[in-house]
C-alpha cells in the first residue's frame, strides 16, 4: 500500500469517526416538570453523575428545571432503578432545546463538581427528624455528619456545603427546658452538650455554641455554601450578632440574659438579619421577632398559608434561579421552630426567593457573605406542616414529587454550578 | 302540669290514712299548706316555662332554617329561663354564623354573675374570647374562674383543652403545672395530661396518664387508642409495658389491644387481653375483640377470644360462634370439643330444625375435616329432612372431601353420587377429578364453580398452563394439600414440575411449591425454588414475583446487600412488570433510603 493510499484511508477513517461522533454523543434529558416520576431521586442521579466525573447541565426554567446528562449505560441503569424519568435525545433535539432556551427566560448552566456535603447534627438520635438528611438519604446523596467536636477541630474546611437544621446556636436548647425538662431525651441532650462544652474548653453550652456559630460564619466568609432550615436560621444569626452578649436564660448558664442585649447586638457580623428584638423572657418559647409565625407562643402564633416562588431571570440571575427551580410556583407552608422571616428585619442585600404575598414575612432567602453564600428556608418538614416532636419521620417514597423538598435539593446542586458573574 | 314533690307526698299519705302515724300526719299538714299555697305559683311558673320553651324551640327551628338573625333574639329571651344553658349554646352558634361573637360577651357576664358555678357559661366565655383573639381578657376570665371555684379542676381542664386544640402544648403544660400547684394533685386532669403528653411526643408518659384516666373513665378507651396510635415503633414497647403492668386493668388492656390492631399486629392485641381474669368486663372485652376479628376474618384470634369468653359464661350463641371460628381457623378439633355431636353436652340446641341450620353443619364439616366422614354422614342423615337443598349439597361436598382426606376416593365419589346429577357435575366432582389427575374433567367442572377461593384460583391457573388431559403427579400434589400434608404437597408440586412435559406450567408449579415452603417458614427451601425460577424460568410470568419474594426473604434474614442485587436485577430485567414499584420500595428499604428500614 502506498503512502498516499494509507493517508487517504486514514483521512477517510477520521471523517467516519467525526461523522459518527454526533450520533454517539446522545444525551439523557431528565425532565423536572410533571412528567417526572420521581423528582427527588432525579437530583441524586445528577449529583452522583457529577461525583463520578461526568458533566451535566442544569436547564433553568426548561421543563421545571431539567437536567442534561451524558447518555451512558450506567446512568440509564441508575435512572431505571430509581424510577427517574429520562428521555434520550439526539443532537437535533438538543439543538431545538438550546434554541428554545436562548429565546426564552431560560438558561443552561454547566454543573462541574459534586460538592462535599456536611450535615451538622448531633450523633445521638433525637425525637425529631431533619428534612435535609431525609431528602439526601432518599435521593442517594452521600453526606458526612459532623458536630461540635468536628467543627471545633477545624473539619469544616473539608466540605463545600454545610447544612444546619434544628440546632439552637444561642445554646438554650431551643428552650425545650420549658416543656421537656423531664423527658429522658432532653436530660440526655443537656448532659451531652454540657460534657461537650467541658471537653472542648468552654464554660457552658451557650459559650460552646456561639463559638461553633463563629466558625460557621468564618466557613461562609471563606467561600463555603451554607444552607439552614428551621430554628438553625434564626439562632445562628443571633449567636453571630450576639457573640459578646449574654443571650441565654439563667436555667442554662446560671446568669440571666443581658437586659441590654438588644442594644449590644452587632448585626454587621450576621448574614441575613438586622435590628431584631430578642425575646427576654426565658418562659416564652421564642428567640426573637425574626420568626414571623411564632408557632410556640400563644397569642402570637400565625396561621399557615402558601408561599410563592419568585420567577427570576435565568440569564441574569442564575443563582437565585437555580434555588427556585420547581414544577410548582406556589407551595403550601409548613411550621418549624422558625417558620418564616419577618420582612422588617431583613438586610437590604437579602434576595427573597419565596414569600407569602401580602404577609409581613418571607419564607426562603439567600445572600452572599464574604466569598461564600448562605440560604435560609423556614420551617421543619415540607411534607408534615405541623410536625411535632416524637412524630414518625416522613417517608419520602410517598412524596416523590414534593415541591417543598425540591427546594432543599436545589441547594445541594447549586454549588456544583460553574460560577458566572452576576449581571444584576 | 307537674306537681311538686311535697304535694305528691301528701297525696300518697291521704290515700292510705289507716296506716298513717301521728308524726306522719304532722308532716302531711305541714307540707299541705305550702303545697296549696305554691300550687298557683307552680301553675304560673309552668305556664311561663312552657312559653319560654316555645321561644327556645322556635329559635332552634329558625336556626335550622338558616334564619340566624331571627333566631338570635329568641335565644336571648330564653337565656332568662330554665333553658338558659341550651339557649346560650344556641346563641353562640348563631352569633358565630353572623360574625357577632363579641355580642355574646355581655350576656355571658350576666349569666356568670348569676351562676358562677355553671361551667358551661365559663367554657363558652373562654371559647368566645379565644375566637375573638382577646388573649388578655381570656387570661383574666380564667383567673376569675379559678378564683370563683377554688379547688375545682374544671377551669384548668377547660383551659388546657383549649390550648391543646390550638396546638399550644407548651402553654397547656404550664396550665397543668399551675393546676398541680393549686390543687395539690392532677388526678382530675389525667385526660388532659394524657393528650398533652401525646401531643408533645412523650408517648410513655402519655400512656401512663391514659392508664390513670382509664381507671376511672373506661369510656375513654377509644380516645386513648386514637391519641397513642401515632407512637413511633421504637417507643411502642414502653407504651405496652405501661398498659400491661399490674394491677391488671380491663380498660387499659382493651386500649392496648386496640393499639396493637392499629399498629398492624392483631395477634399482639389478643396477647393484651388473653390473661384477663374471667369476669363480665373481661368477657365483654373478649367478645368485642372476637367481633372485630370475625369481621376481619382473623379466625384463630376470633376462636381464642370466644373460647375465653365461654370461660365466664357459656351461652349457645357464643358457643356456636366459637365453634364456627374454630372451623374456619382450620381447627375442627376445637369445633368438635365445643359442639360435640354426641355425649352429655350435646346438643346445645334441642330444636331439630334450628339445629340443622346452626350446629349440625359445623359438626358435620368438623367431623369430615378430622377424618370421620362416616360419622358426618350419619349426623347429616339424621337431620336430612330439615336441610334446604343448597345446605344438603354443601354438606355432601364437605363429606366427600372428608373421604378424600382419608384416602378413600371410591367413598368420596359414592358420597357425591348421593346428591344425584348435581353432585356429579359439581366443583367437588371437579376436585375429585383433579386429585385423580383427570385434568380434562377437572378443567370443565372447576371452571363452573361458584365459590371463588384462593385454592380454586391456583388450581385453575395451573391446569390452564398444562396442555395434557392427564397429570397424575399434579393430582397427587393437590391431594396431599387437601389432606393437610403441606410438606408432602410442596415436594409433590416440585415432582410435578420435573415431570411436566406438555405446556409451560413448570414455573407456576415451582412457585406454588415455594409459596407453601414460605408459609411453612422454610425460607431455605423456598429460596432454592425462587432461585430456580429466576435462573431457569426467567421468561415466565412467575420470574419477577419469585425474584421479589427472594429479595424479601434475604432482607428478612438481614442480607440487605443480597436483597439489593436481586431487586436491581428485577427492576432492570422486567422494567414493564407491575411489581417494579414494589421492588423500588423494597430497594429503598434495603438501602435504608427511607425510614422503616431494618
Amino acid at each position: 500500500m502506498s503512502k498516499h493510499s494509507i493517508r487517504r484511508r486514514a483521512a477517510a477513517l477520521l471523517l467516519c469517526v467525526c461523522a459518527a461522533a454526533p450520533a454517539a454523543a446522545q444525551r439523557l434529558l431528565v425532565p423536572m416538570d410533571d412528567s417526572q416520576q420521581d423528582h427527588l431521586k432525579a437530583y441524586g442521579i445528577t449529583y452522583n453523575a457529577l461525583k463520578d466525573g461526568l458533566s451535566a447541565e442544569w436547564l433553568l426554567n426548561y421543563r421545571g428545571g431539567a437536567f442534561l446528562l451524558p447518555d451512558t449505560p450506567e446512568l440509564r441503569k441508575r435512572a431505571a432503578l430509581a424510577g427517574v424519568t429520562v428521555e434520550p435525545i439526539d443532537d437535533g433535539q438538543l439543538g431545538s432545546i438550546r434554541a428554545e432556551i436562548s429565546n426564552s427566560n431560560m438558561d443552561a448552566v454547566p454543573l462541574e463538581k459534586a460538592p462535599r456535603i456536611a450535615v451538622y447534627s448531633p450523633p445521638e438520635a433525637l425525637p425529631w427528624d431533619d428534612a435535609v438528611t431525609l431528602a439526601l438519604k432518599y435521593a442517594g446523596i452521600d453526606y458526612t455528619r459532623i458536630y461540635d467536636d468536628e467543627v471545633e477541630h477545624g473539619d469544616l474546611s473539608k466540605y463545600e456545603w454545610l447544612h444546619l437544621h434544628h440546632e439552637d446556636f444561642t445554646g438554650q436548647l431551643n428552650k425545650f427546658y420549658l416543656t421537656y425538662r423531664e423527658a429522658p431525651w432532653f436530660i440526655e441532650l443537656m448532659q451531652q452538650n454540657m460534657q461537650a462544652a467541658k471537653r472542648l474548653g468552654f464554660a457552658n453550652i451557650p459559650a460552646l455554641k456561639k463559638d461553633v456559630a463563629e466558625k460557621i460564619r468564618q466557613f461562609v466568609e471563606r467561600g463555603g455554601f451554607l444552607f439552614a432550615m428551621c430554628g438553625a436560621t434564626e439562632t445562628l444569626e443571633l449567636a453571630i450578632a450576639g457573640h459578646d452578649v449574654d443571650l441565654a436564660g439563667a436555667y442554662i448558664d446560671g446568669t440571666p440574659m443581658d437586659d441590654d442585649a438588644d442594644r449590644k447586638m452587632d448585626w454587621k457580623r450576621s448574614f441575613a438579619f438586622r435590628d431584631a428584638h430578642l425575646e427576654h423572657s426565658p418562659f416564652v418559647n421564642s428567640m426573637s421577632d425574626i420568626d414571623g409565625h411564632q408557632v410556640n407562643v400563644p397569642g402570637r402564633r400565625q396561621p399557615l398559608g402558601t408561599f410563592t416562588l419568585f420567577n427570576f431571570s435565568a440569564k441574569f440571575d442564575p443563582v437565585p434561579s437555580m434555588l427556585v427551580q420547581n414544577h410548582r410556583a406556589v407551595v403550601s407552608d409548613f411550621y418549624g421552630v422558625t417558620t418564616s422571616f419577618t420582612r422588617s428585619v431583613l438586610k437590604p442585600s437579602d434576595v427573597i426567593l419565596a414569600e407569602e404575598p401580602g404577609a409581613p414575612w418571607v419564607k426562603y432567602i439567600h445572600g452572599d457573605y464574604g466569598k461564600g453564600t448562605w440560604t435560609y428556608y423556614g420551617g421543619h418538614d415540607p411534607e408534615d406542616p405541623q410536625h411535632a416532636i416524637g412524630n414518625a419521620p416522613t417517608d419520602l417514597s410517598l412524596h416523590k414529587n414534593s415541591p417543598g423538598y425540591r427546594l432543599i435539593l436545589n441547594n445541594v446542586l447549586f454549588p456544583a454550578a460553574k460560577k458566572k458573574p452576576l449581571k444584576t | 302540669m307537674s306537681r311538686s314533690p311535697d304535694a305528691l307526698r301528701v297525696v300518697r299519705v291521704a290515700r292510705n290514712p289507716g296506716r298513717v302515724t301521728r308524726g306522719a300526719w304532722r308532716v302531711a299538714i305541714g307540707s299541705l299548706l305550702p303545697a296549696l299555697l305554691c300550687a298557683p305559683l307552680a301553675t304560673l311558673h309552668a305556664q311561663r316555662e312552657s312559653a319560654d320553651t316555645t321561644a327556645f324551640y322556635k329559635a332552634l327551628e329558625l336556626e335550622s332554617a338558616g334564619k340566624y338573625k331571627d333566631a338570635a333574639p329568641l335565644f336571648r329571651t330564653a337565656l332568662n329561663t330554665t333553658s338558659a344553658v341550651s339557649a346560650l349554646l344556641g346563641l353562640e352558634r348563631v352569633y358565630a354564623e353572623l360574625g357577632w361573637s363579641d355580642s355574646l360577651l355581655v350576656p355571658l357576664d350576666t349569666l356568670i354573675r348569676r351562676n358562677p358555678h355553671e361551667s358551661v357559661y365559663r367554657s363558652v366565655q373562654l371559647r368566645t374570647l379565644q375566637s375573638l383573639g382577646r388573649e388578655e381578657q381570656l387570661h383574666a376570665a380564667i383567673d376569675r374562674w379559678i378564683r370563683d371555684v377554688p379547688g375545682d379542676p374544671t377551669p384548668y381542664r377547660e383551659y388546657a383543652r383549649l390550648l391543646l386544640q390550638r396546638g399550644l402544648t407548651a402553654s397547656a403544660d404550664s396550665v397543668i403545672r399551675q393546676a398541680r400547684e393549686a390543687l395539690g394533685s392532677t388526678n382530675d386532669l389525667q385526660l388532659e395530661i394524657a393528650q398533652l403528653r401525646a401531643a408533645m411526643g412523650l408517648w410513655e408518659q402519655s400512656a401512663q396518664a391514659w392508664r390513670q384516666a382509664l381507671a376511672t373513665s373506661p369510656y375513654l378507651e377509644q380516645a386513648a387508642v386514637y391519641a397513642l396510635t401515632p407512637t413511633p415503633p421504637a417507643t411502642r414497647s414502653a407504651v405496652r409495658q405501661v398498659f400491661l403492668g399490674t394491677p391488671i386493668d380491663v380498660a387499659s388492656r382493651r386500649a392496648l389491644a386496640g393499639l396493637e390492631v392499629g399498629w398492624g399486629s392483631p395477634s399482639d392485641g389478643w396477647l393484651a387481653l388473653k390473661d384477663l381474669p374471667p369476669d363480665s368486663l373481661s368477657a365483654a372485652a373478649w367478645t368485642d375483640f372476637a367481633t372485630r376479628a370475625e369481621g376481619e376474618e382473623r379466625w384463630p384470634l376470633a376462636r381464642d377470644a370466644l373460647v375465653a369468653a365461654l370461660r365466664w359464661q357459656r351461652t349457645p350463641e357464643t358457643t356456636l360462634r366459637a365453634a364456627n371460628a374454630a372451623l374456619r381457623a382450620a381447627d375442627p378439633g376445637t369445633a368438635l370439643t365445643l359442639l360435640p355431636p354426641e355425649g352429655p353436652n350435646a346438643p346445645i340446641i334441642t330444636d331439630s330444625a334450628r339445629a340443622a341450620r346452626t350446629t349440625v353443619p359445623i359438626q358435620a364439616r368438623a367431623l369430615a375435616m378430622v377424618g370421620r366422614p362416616a360419622a358426618a354422614e350419619r349426623l347429616v342423615a339424621r337431620y336430612d329432612r330439615f336441610f334446604t337443598p343448597g345446605a344438603r349439597t354443601a354438606l355432601t361436598r364437605a363429606i366427600a372431601l372428608g373421604w378424600v382426606r382419608t384416602g378413600d376416593m371410591a367413598r368420596a365419589r359414592a358420597s357425591l353420587s348421593t346428591a344425584g346429577t348435581e353432585g356429579d357435575s359439581s366443583d367437588a366432582a371437579g376436585w375429585l377429578a383433579l386429585y385423580e389427575g383427570n385434568l380434562r374433567t377437572a378443567r370443565v367442572l372447576l371452571r363452573s364453580s361458584i365459590e371463588a377461593t384462593p385454592e380454586l384460583a391456583t388450581a385453575l391457573a395451573i391446569i390452564a398452563r398444562i396442555h395434557a388431559d392427564s397429570a397424575p403427579a399434579l393430582g397427587r400434589a393437590f391431594l396431599m394439600l387437601a389432606r393437610n400434608d403441606s410438606t408432602g404437597a410442596a415436594t409433590a408440586f416440585v415432582e410435578a414440575a420435573d415431570r411436566q412435559v406438555a405446556g409451560d406450567a413448570t414455573s407456576i408449579l415451582l412457585a406454588t411449591a415455594a409459596q407453601i415452603r414460605s408459609a411453612l417458614r422454610d425460607d431455605t427451601q423456598a429460596v432454592a425454588l425462587w432461585r430456580r425460577i429466576v435462573e431457569q424460568q426467567s421468561t415466565t410470568p412467575e420470574a419477577p414475583s419469585a425474584e421479589l419474594e427472594w429479595a424479601r426473604a434475604l432482607r428478612r434474614h438481614g442480607d440487605a446487600p443480597g436483597a439489593v442485587v436481586r431487586l436491581e436485577h428485577l427492576i432492570l430485567t422486567y422494567p414493564q412488570s407491575a411489581l417494579v414499584p414494589q421492588a423500588r420500595r423494597e430497594l429503598d428499604l434495603a438501602r435504608a433510603g427511607i425510614p422503616g428500614a431494618t
